[in-house]
Order: C-alpha cells, then structure tokens, then sequence
C-alpha cells in the first residue's frame, strides 16, 4: 500500500500563484525525482530535509535565471520497520520502478548494491569535500560495500547498557562504585559475567524484581554482545559473513548464566515491546541493554529535567568484556541515503548532500535523539541545549560496531537468535544451541558464511 | 449446429467458474511450484531454474534413512509440531468439544441453547487481533495476566503458560474458535433427525446416553467426518493465532508458521520466498496425502452413495 503524492511547499505555491498571474515562464524543464521512504514518526525530517533542499536548489535556479525546476514525488510506505520496507524497495526495483533516492537502514547496502539499485558514490564523495570533509570517520564505514561507499550516513546512535542506580543504591552500593563503574567497563575490568552477577545480586536483595532485559525479537543489539565474546561477524577481504564456534558457545553458555542466576527473564524472548520498555522505565529492572534514542522516554518516565538529573539517575556503560582484559563493545546502527542508479543519479546525490549539512541534520537529530553525522554539529547551540545526550553519546562510538552490509545479514541474526531462544527458555543446552545455529546457518546461508572453530 | 449450440451453452454457463478456479486455485498452486524450485530472494527474479536447492535445506538424500531422505533437525522439529497441533486441536476441540457443544445445546431448551450457542460464536466473530490481544492478557506471566490473578488466590508462583505450555496455548485459543463452526454443522444435522425416531426411543427405554449413541451419533457420521477432514486442512496451513499470540517462538514453529517467517515475516530473516515456497508445497502434499488418507479411512465412498433408507 503506497501513497503517492507530491509535496509543494507552501511558498512554491505562493510563488506559481504570483507567477502565473505575470503571466509566468513556463517551466520546460522539470525534473522529478521519487523520493522512498517509510512514513516513521521516528524521523520525518529524512524525507522532509530531501525536499527543503529541493526548495533550495529551486532558489538557486531562479537566481542563476534557470527555467529548471526540481520536484520531489514522495514514495511513502506503511511498511512495519526497515527489513520489511527494504523488501518492499527490492520488489520495487526488481520491476523497474527504481526510486532516485531511498532512506533505508545502513546493512541492507549489500542488497541493495547486489541487485543493482543502489548507485556508487565514490565519484560524487571525492568531488564533493566541502560536503563530507567533517563527517565522522567511523560512519563510513557503516555505507561501505566490498571497500566501496554506497549511501551517505544520515544519523547515528550508540546502543549501550542503561542502568537504574537508584536500584544499586538500594542494593548497598555507594556512590564511588557507581561513580566508577563505566571506566571499569572501559578498561575491561568489569565483565559480562560480572554484569549479571550484579544483576542478580540486587534481585537476591530485593532492589530489582527483574536483573536485567535485552529487546524481545531479533535485531541488531545482540552483535555487541557476540562482539564482546569475539565474535567478528564479518569478514571484509571476502565479503561474507562470519561465525565462531567457540565463541558462539560462549556467547550462549553467557546467556544460560545469566537465565540461571535469575538476573535474565528465561521467558524475555516472548516479552512484547511494550513489557520491555516498562521493565526498565517502571523501575523494575536494573539494567536495559538498548540504545540512545531511549532517553527522551526514560526523562519522562523517570520524570528527570536536565543532564544532571539523568547522570544521577542512571548510567551508561559498554557492552563490557567478556573476560578480564578484554575489550567492551557497542554498536551503532546508522540510517542512511541511497542514491538510485537511474538517470537523475547526479542530481539525486546532490540532494543527499544538501541534506546532509549541519543545519538540516541537526533539526532531525536533536528532534529524534540521534546522533550527529559530522563533528560540527556537536557545537551548534542546539545541540548544546538539547541534545546533551547526544554529545555525551559521541564518545562512545569510538567502540562502535555496525552490522555488517551484507544481503544476508538478516537471515544470519534471525538465526543465531533462535539459538537465543532456546538457550533462554531451557529447550537446548548451549552446546545443543551451537550446533543447532551453525547447521541452519550452513543450510541456509551456504557460502556467504564463514565458520571458523 | 446442436453440438455448437450445446458447447457454446456449456462454456456460457461453467466458463466464468472455470475462468474463477484456473485464477484463484490452479494459478497460485502453478506459481507455488514454480516459486520452490527456483532460488527467488529478496527480489521478484529467477536467477536459477529449476533447482532442488531449497529442498537440501529441508532434508538430504540417504539411502540409510527412512523413506530414503534425512530430515533436517528443524524441519523435522516443524513436522511434528504441526502433527501435534493438527491431532491435538483437531480432535479435542474441532470435533469432540463441538460434538458435546452441539449435542448439550439442543438438549436444552430452545432459546436457552441459541444463546449458548451465540456465545460460543463470540471468538470466531471477533477481529482475530483483538482475540489474540485478549489471550495475551489472559497468559501474560506478571502478575496482572487474568489467569494468574485467579491463580495467585491459591499458589504461590505465577504462571507462565507461554514458556512453559506453547503448545497448549495455540491448542485452546485455535480450538476455541474451530470449536464453533462444527457446533453449528453437528447441531442443524441433530435437529433434522426426525423427532419419531427420539420418542421411539424414549419409547423403548432410551436414557440420554443410549439416544446419543444410537440414535444421534449415528446420524451425525457424515457431518463429522466432513468435518474432521475440513478442519484437519485448515489447521494444516493455519499461522494467524499462533504467530499474533506467540511471534515466531521456537516452540510453536509449525509448518505454516516456517514458511511464513522464512518469506513475509518482517524483521525475522523473511524474504526468501524460494524456501518459503518449498515449504508450502510440502504442506499441499502433505494436505493432499492426509485429505486422500481420510477419505480412504472414513470410507467417505459410501456415505456419497445414495442414503438406502428413505425417512418420511
């Protein structure tokens, strides 16, 4: 079910309506370009900046005395999330109605480039530095496929532990072991198993009445957990995804710990969104294993006013080590652009670039509680005052890993999640668990995985 | 000119059916064949045709195995969670619960039996999202899920039914509903029995039981094995319930339900509509063995001939 329609602002219309009563020039030459995008209350300005920076360039045609006119025709979906909408786009495409440009989510590039939809924007990104010169270096990493950028990042995020202090409060823990606990998890001093022991201790004492929760499908959040077990996901020189036995025998054996110490509901993969949020922001359970975007609900949840209050009230904290010594990790899970490979693509590349100026970005970062694409940004007043948050959140995308922009990654979390699933409600061991995941992801992925030992 | 007449008759009168069954039976079935042996994903393309390989993800030859062919652990793990689901929705609900439901209901009094009855029609007339939303309620293991409210008054811990009993879940909230449609068949079946051969019965000393069994279970044959194939179909391909009141849960991965989360399902690995389709004619197959099966056991034959005794 799509909608088309086609956006003229306002003072478009106030200018053809002066235009033709001067008896207007005709326009000869207007070029439409198809916009797709899912119509996400969670970021209307990534189609909205497309078409003011169409408004813009339209001034500087009238100003260049130019009769060409860009317009914007705006594809937008009903589409429930991003997988179902990037399916959606490739149908789309695979009939010929490739759309200019796309707001899609970042590891869908390697479909996207695979069946020949998404433009390469090498060219464009060199001749363009007084565009992309200030974006943050580790987002390109999230548009790139087999060493080549396809997309430009349009926003950010960092997914981290929240933890509920109050709780660790009422469990015996003072100020300096809060104070101290996000440099512990820095300097790999603090580990996954310490995590949930932490967890369970404050249930054991009646401060939490649940240890911890992570989201209840499948979704991107668990690769940070499997990279704190070492598990490197993808393998970029071959271009295929990647798993490690021991690792993943870990990574569930983990799970069972934590299910067992009663710091991990055994039935969270059956929670609904809804219970999920509630668990954290009720004050039942100590820890959330989510990402920024949460903040504005948990200040009202939390009835919190200000960075003070939050910081007081809660903190962040890596995914921490697997064992002693390790390295923590976190992900970030980017929204980018693509530029179609159609006719209009220089065109359609110029308008993600417009849109991707300080200006416009910021209104939609500091709107939705993303991060910022460019180092900028982080100055601008607005995010100064608003988005605190957000600031305080660049830091950690130093450790940030992003899912892998391979076609099949999909297909690879859904699996391993179902090796969740059954760790968790007690079905299988994790050894059961392990051998279960690699022979699906043999059976179905065949030779786009790697799996080492 | 007859014989032209005649054959333009014949099309003018079963050509719009015709034109019906090619479009909306035979067609998706064509489509469906061609889908499973080909490596369609993601995109609406070919690339290989045709190809087994989407059924060496279900099962691999071995001249070792039974039948020939080793079934993969979670393929055989969707088998037989359908077959448990089937038989167990199947005979405790579709037919045996409506059989009491519809015998109990015209045993008593008239009106008081139409509302009976309306009342278990409730759950098939409602959205399926909103009964499914209800049994959410109901199973929801925090303390404020209906049936541990109830529960806590007597024990200590809370349910959780959704971990601990899946199948039994699906089963009730499916055989609620299946319930209904052969209360209502079974029941305009009892009441066209002719009421001389119950007072006859009465008569000759008849209890209720005695009446139920030789007077109505007999009667009720042909319904109830209509039925019971009818309904073992449905419950073959069925997801709706399962996947609104459970998501993709290991534990209730039927058939249906695989090949539902392997194509359209957003956000759990879909899109590989060539697996996914491999995974539905399996289940035509099965569907049509099982139909085949039934009517050899129920001996559905004879009940198509013409009945040998007329009742005036």
């Amino acid at each position: 079910m799509e909608m088309k329609m086609t956006i003229k602002s306002f003072s478009t219309a106030v200018f053809f309506a002066a235009a033709s009563a001067l008896a207007a020039p005709s326009f000869a030459d207007t070029i439409t370009l198809d916009l797709w995008s899912r119509a996400d209350r969670s970021g209307p300005l990534r189609a909205g900046n497309i078409v003011t920076s169409a408004e813009q360039l339209n001034r500087m045609f009238e100003a260049a005395g130019s009769d060409t006119r860009v317009e914007i025709n705006l594809v937008e979906t009903n589409n429930k999330g991003f997988d179902a909408d990037a399916l959606a786009l490739l149908k789309a495409h695979s009939i010929g109605e490739t759309p200019d440009i796309a707001v899609a989510a970042h590891e869908w590039i390697g479909s996207f480039v695979e069946a020949g939809l998404a433009a390469n924007l090498e060219d464009h990104i060199a001749a363009s530095p007084w565009f992309y010169t200030d974006m943050i270096p580790e987002l390109w990493t999230s548009v790139m496929y087999k060493g080549e950028r396809f997309g430009i990042p349009q926003d950010s995020e960092i997914r981290m532990f929240f933890v509920n202090n109050d709780i660790l409060r009422d469990a015996g823990y003072d100020q300096n072991f809060i104070d101290e606990l996000p440099g512990r998890v820095d300097r790999g001093e603090f580990t996954m198993y310490d995590w949930c022991d932490l967890a369970a201790d404050t249930v054991k004492k009646g401060a939490a009445k649940i240890g911890w929760v992570h989201r209840p499908n499948v979704g991107p959040d668990f690769q940070m957990a499997m990279a704190s077990f070492g598990i490197e996901i993808y393998n970029a020189e071959e271009a295929k995804l990647q798993i490690t036995k021991s690792g993943l025998t870990k990574y569930y054996g983990w799970l069972k710990y934590c299910v067992d110490n009663g710091s991990l509901p055994a039935d969270m993969t059956t929670f609904s969104w809804d219970s999920t949020h509630a668990a954290f922001r009720g004050g039942d359970a100590l820890g959330k294993f989510h990402g920024i975007w949460n903040v504005g609900a948990q200040m009202e949840a939390f009835g919190l006013t200000g960075s003070k209050d939050y910081f007081d009230k809660l903190t962040w904290i890596h995914s921490p080590a697997a064992e002693k010594g390790g390295e923590p990790k976190n992900l970030s899970h980017p929204i980018v652009y693509i530029v179609g490979e159609t006719e209009n693509k220089d065109l359609a590349a110029l308008l993600v670039a417009m849109a991707s100026m300080p200006v416009p970005n910021t209104a939609h970062a500091v709107g939705t509680n993303h991060t910022p694409i460019t180092y900028g940004q982080v100055s601008m007043p607005e995010f100064q005052e608003k988005g605190w948050a957000l600031v305080a959140g660049t830091p950690l995308l130093a450790r940030a890993e992003f899912m892998p922009n391979h076609a099949k990654i999909g297909q690879y979390n859904a699996i391993t999640y179902t090796g969740v699933q059954a760790v968790e409600t007690g079905e299988m061991t994790p050894e059961e668990a392990v051998d279960m995941v690699l022979e699906e992801l043999e059976i179905e992925l065949g030779d786009d995985v790697i799996i080492l030992d | 000119m007859k014989a032209t007449r005649q054959r333009f008759d014949a099309v003018l009168f079963l050509g719009p059916a015709v034109v019906l069954m090619l479009a909306f039976f035979v067609a998706p079935i064509v489509v469906n064949i061609l889908v499973a042996f080909s490596d369609m994903n993601q995109t609406v393309r070919f690339e290989e045709f045709p190809t087994t390989k989407q059924f060496n993800k279900l099962g691999k030859l071995d001249p070792e195995a039974f039948l020939g062919i080793e079934l993969r652990g979670s393929f055989y793990r969707a088998l037989a969670l359908t077959a448990s689901f089937v038989l167990l929705t199947l005979f405790i609900f579709n037919v045996s619960f409506a059989l009491i439901l519809a015998v109990t209901t015209t045993a008593v009094p008239e009106r008081m039996g139409a509302v009976f009855r309306a009342i278990w029609l409730l759950p098939r007339m409602s959205p399926s999202v909103v009964y499914a939303l209800l049994w959410l309620w109901v199973v929801d293991s925090a303390e404020r899920g209906l049936l541990n409210q109830v529960w806590l008054l007597f024990a200590s811990e809370p349910l959780n039914l959704r971990l601990d009993h899946p199948m039994a879940v699906i089963v009730v909230a499916n055989g609620l509903i299946g319930a209904s449609l052969g209360m209502i068949i079974f029941t305009s079946a009892i009441r066209s029995i002719p009421e001389h051969l119950f007072n006859a019965a009465r008569v000759d000393g008849a209890g209720p039981l005695s009446i139920v069994r030789h007077v109505i279970l007999p009667a009720l044959r042909w319904p109830i094995s209509y039925i019971t194939i009818y309904q073992a179909l449905a419950l073959l391909v069925s997801f709706e319930y399962i996947f609104l009141i459970m998501g993709p849960a290991r534990s209730t991965m039927t058939m249906a339900m695989l090949s539902y989360t392997k194509t359209l399902a957003p956000g759990i690995g879909g899109g590989q509509y060539a697996y996914g389709a491999s995974i539905a004619l399996i289940l035509i197959v099965v569907g049509i063995a099982v139909a085949l099966l039934m009517w050899r056991l129920i001996n559905m034959k004879s009940l198509l001939q013409r009945p040998r005794i007329e009742v005036n």
